[in-house]
């Protein structure tokens, strides 16, 4: 049965039309049934508290004890970011070698929601006025306020955030307000798919543990799974990721983004923010290939961290970040570490002297 | 633009939309139009080479018939920009990696250039589809298109163009050139096949691919532990590139073409050739009527038929990829080939199947399917890693020598990822169960019509979108078969 390419149907057709249309509309309602599987719980409608965005709950409160922390070591420097800042630097080997105390807030698949937390609720709540604040980001994540939101990372974000983040949840709202997020929230509004993911999903990938070990051993032979995998298994690989375009678009992406914000705290706390762009892994001994888009973000988000008070410090192309110094994916092997630390010292000492003092106006303008 | 994107979802709605407004010329400027818009979305300079060509292959076939003493030329014209593409962009790197190898060996440095560019993608696909035009009007079977535009759309066709499968200009351009109807019947089966295709890329393949990476991904695999990370990997590689064609198919459906089928159940193959008869059957099948049979086929005796199919393999695995584990690859299955006809010749004929018990027969028949599926695994552990000291040491893995509690895990994995492809498996047994002796499939016995129809397929495609919802792999993986 056809239509005439018009749209009007002859007569048969009509009837083969609506079917159609009844197929479409039952694949949309059978999913309703998810509404079901976890819909009726408090789980499903509750909300992260500083986070409204996001359903869930907060599984952790905020560390407070790094305040008084910060303030009794009072850093002159602060290293903030994920497993790329931890892999790389030595903080015991660049505090000998800048000669001031250097602060790790590090935290192993963190994103830029926590880094910019780190920096408000602990850096700049302290007082402390180290002279520089690093922050370590791989190509765009800087500007992507989602990476390391969802529900497997999110709750290291409970440690840094405070009863309420409003302007953290209005970023965030944005990015999600988004065509993509939109429709996702759409769909979360109409099925309801967190809850019954998060009902669901645990059963389904600890169901092959339960029959091999039964419930008991399930836990153990869960946590030696996810020992193996670890990083002191894995091997070098050469499967460095050709550069993602997505979010290369930098005018669009910094309004939907912390780093205004990470900027502003920075000229708020009195001390100079910079952010380092590590290389990812080098391929055929090369560093990675910059696309034409990628390589357009850096230099806006260049222009735009400088004219904000900011530096920006990219790794990529540095001739002495070599394949030899790399462990798994972009992490610097543990032999390499003090290597990369030193390296990073050289390129910039600078920051680690003293600002000087131009009477009347902030230390680090 | 990738097919599981929310932006290629609004694409194709709009596109659809629009497109069945338009009369059929206005079709046929849009579809070429939105294809380009689609191959070029995220890198604009694509287009420059999908565009050459096109153009050249176009100029070719002109000239084959405008100057038939000199069509040898023309063929040549095509061949080699189609090619030259190929390779500058495909394997320039692995041609001076390995020139500068040996160069090395013999104690001659050389410091060789490297090309630092993204691999177009789709381009072992497009050009291989646009060189079948000029093939076949080379051998007389198609002429010449005047028509510049239908050729483009031929070659650009959005659904197919990044990953297949690849279509001949006989079967696909006479779909470009002559008026299409909307049918509901293909725009309802078609979208079973999308919400099939984005169910087994989702949930499937994607899921398991998290294992297969991370067993890949290990410094000091045990032997449970990397042949159930071989197991996630054959699933998901199949999984994935199954879900293009078939996501490729519906979206076609929708627009009012046919594409040809490229899979049929690979992993119940009894032996190689039957592996090759139900794998990515239009690239085989390229290979078999540009490659194998111009070679000379089977015609000239046994030892030139073994030449041929291992020629044809090799190129084969080097088209999947500039490294030697695809040569390798490609290598392992003509070797497989090749024996299993050389056993053929040297053993007798065993009794046919309806002289055997039924019992006996039916075991027969698993036995042969799970070794060939094992002769397939360890292929695809050749095709996945691309490290050749990690090969030999994989396959010298004892089955004795691993820990218990790596036997454990290995066999978690493995169920774990059996549990994912049971939708997979099931509808391949549903399929090979209707299979008559010839292999010709029967009409399953169950065909609902009308209303019954639309609650069983609306149903399944439901089912299938609720179980991307709850199931769907939180690491969003790329379709394999792009970086080819």
């Amino acid at each position: 049965m056809t239509v005439s390419p018009g749209g009007r149907p002859a007569s048969r057709s009509g009837l083969a039309l609506v079917q159609l249309i009844a197929i479409v509309l039952l694949t949309l309602v059978v999913p309703l049934s998810l509404r079901f599987v976890h819909g009726h719980s408090a789980d499903a409608t509750s909300r992260v508290p500083y986070l409204p965005a996001f359903p869930g709950h907060r599984s952790r409160p905020f560390q407070a004890e790094r305040i008084p922390e910060l303030r009794q070591m009072n850093p002159g420097a602060v290293v903030i970011g994920d497993s790329m800042a931890g892999t790389r630097i030595d903080e015991r080997l660049l505090s000998q070698l800048s000669g001031v105390p250097v602060a790790p807030l590090l935290q192993a698949g963190s994103g830029p929601a926590f880094w910019y937390l780190a920096l408000k609720n602990w850096v700049v709540a302290s007082g402390i006025k180290p002279r520089v604040v690093f922050i370590f980001f791989r190509d765009t994540n800087i500007t992507d306020v989602m990476f390391r939101l969802d529900d497997p990372y999110r709750w290291s974000l409970d440690m840094v955030a405070g009863d309420t983040e409003e302007e953290l949840n209005d970023v965030v709202q944005a990015a999600l307000d988004g065509p993509f997020y939109a429709v996702h929230q759409a769909a979360e509004r109409l099925y309801q798919v967190d809850g019954a993911r998060r009902a669901v999903e645990p059963i389904v990938s600890r169901a092959p543990a339960r029959w091999i070990a039964g419930p008991a051993g399930q836990p153990r032979l869960l946590e030696y799974a996810n020992q193996r995998f670890g990083l002191d298994h894995l091997r070098v690989m050469e499967a460095a990721d050709m550069a993602a375009d997505a979010g290369t678009d930098f005018a669009a992406s910094v309004q939907q983004s912390v780093l205004p914000l990470m900027l502003r705290e920075a000229q708020r706390g009195g001390f100079k923010l910079c952010l380092v762009r590590v290389q990812r892994r080098p391929v055929n001994g090369q560093p990675p290939v910059q696309s034409p888009a990628l390589r357009k973000y850096v230099r806006d988000l260049r222009e735009y961290v400088q004219a904000h008070g900011g530096i920006l410090h990219d790794d990529t192309g540095d001739p002495a970040i070599t394949l030899d110094m790399y462990e798994d994916g972009d992490h610097i092997a543990r032999n390499a570490r003090p290597v990369y630390t030193r390296l990073f010292f050289e390129r910039l000492r600078l920051l680690f002297r003293p600002a000087p003092r131009v009477s009347g106006a902030p230390a680090a303008q | 633009m990738i097919f599981h994107s929310l932006d290629f979802v609004l694409f194709f709605l709009v596109f659809t939309a629009i497109y069945w407004w338009l009369p059929h010329r206005l079709q046929n400027v849009f579809l070429f139009a939105g294809s380009y818009v689609f191959y070029g979305y995220v890198h604009p300079w694509f287009l420059i080479l999908i565009a050459t060509s096109t153009i050249i292959d176009y100029c070719a076939a002109r000239g084959m018939e405008a100057r038939p003493e000199h069509r040898r030329t023309f063929l040549w014209m095509s061949i080699v920009t189609n090619f030259g593409m190929l390779g500058f962009f495909k394997y320039f790197n692995f041609f001076v990696d390995n020139v500068a190898a040996v160069l090395a060996s013999m104690g001659l440095p050389w410091n060789q250039p490297t090309l630092r560019i993204l691999l177009p993608v789709g381009i072992s696909f497009y050009t291989f589809q646009a060189m079948s035009y000029t093939i076949d009007v080379y051998k007389g079977e198609l002429h010449a298109r005047r028509n510049l535009l239908d050729l483009a759309t031929f070659v650009s066709f959005f659904p197919h163009l990044v990953a297949g499968p690849i279509q001949r200009a006989s079967f696909l351009l006479p779909q470009v050139e002559t008026p299409r109807r909307f049918s509901t019947e293909k725009a309802g089966s078609g979208l079973g096949l999308i919400c099939w295709g984005f169910f087994k890329k989702l949930v499937i393949a994607d899921n398991v691919g998290v294992i297969a990476n991370k067993v890949f991904a290990l410094g000091d695999p045990t032997f449970p532990l990397l042949w159930s990370g071989v197991f996630a990997f054959a699933i998901q590689i199949y999984a994935d590139f199954s879900a293009y064609t078939d996501i490729a198919r519906g979206t076609s459906r929708w627009l009012g073409f046919e594409l040809t089928e490229n899979f049929d159940h690979p992993y119940l193959a009894r032996t190689p050739a039957d592996f090759w008869r139900r794998w990515n059957i239009s690239l085989s099948s390229w290979f078999r009527d540009y490659v194998y049979i111009p070679l000379g086929g089977s015609k000239a005796g046994e030892m030139t038929w073994a030449r041929n199919v291992l020629v044809t393999f090799l190129l084969s695995g080097l088209w999947h990829g500039a490294s030697w584990n695809y040569v390798l690859w490609g290598a392992y299955h003509g070797i497989l080939l090749v024996l299993t006809r050389a056993h053929r010749i040297l053993k007798p004929a065993a009794p046919v199947r309806s002289e055997r018990h039924p019992l006996a027969a039916g075991l027969a028949t698993i036995a042969q399917i799970a070794g060939m599926f094992a002769l397939t695994l360890i292929g695809w552990l050749l095709f996945r890693e691309t490290e050749l000291p990690a090969i030999v040491r994989a396959l010298t893995l004892s089955p004795f020598s691993a820990p218990p509690d790596d036997r454990s895990t290995g066999l978690y994995l493995f169920l774990l990822t059996l549990l994912y492809s049971v939708p997979l498996w099931a509808q391949s047994i549903w399929v090979e169960w209707h299979r008559d002796e010839s292999g010709v499939r029967r009409p399953a016995p169950l065909v609902p019509a009308g209303w019954s129809r639309v609650a069983v397929q609306g149903l399944a495609c439901g089912l299938a979108f609720a179980a991307i919802l709850l199931l769907r792999s939180r690491a969003s993986l790329d379709f394999i078969y792009f970086q080819f």
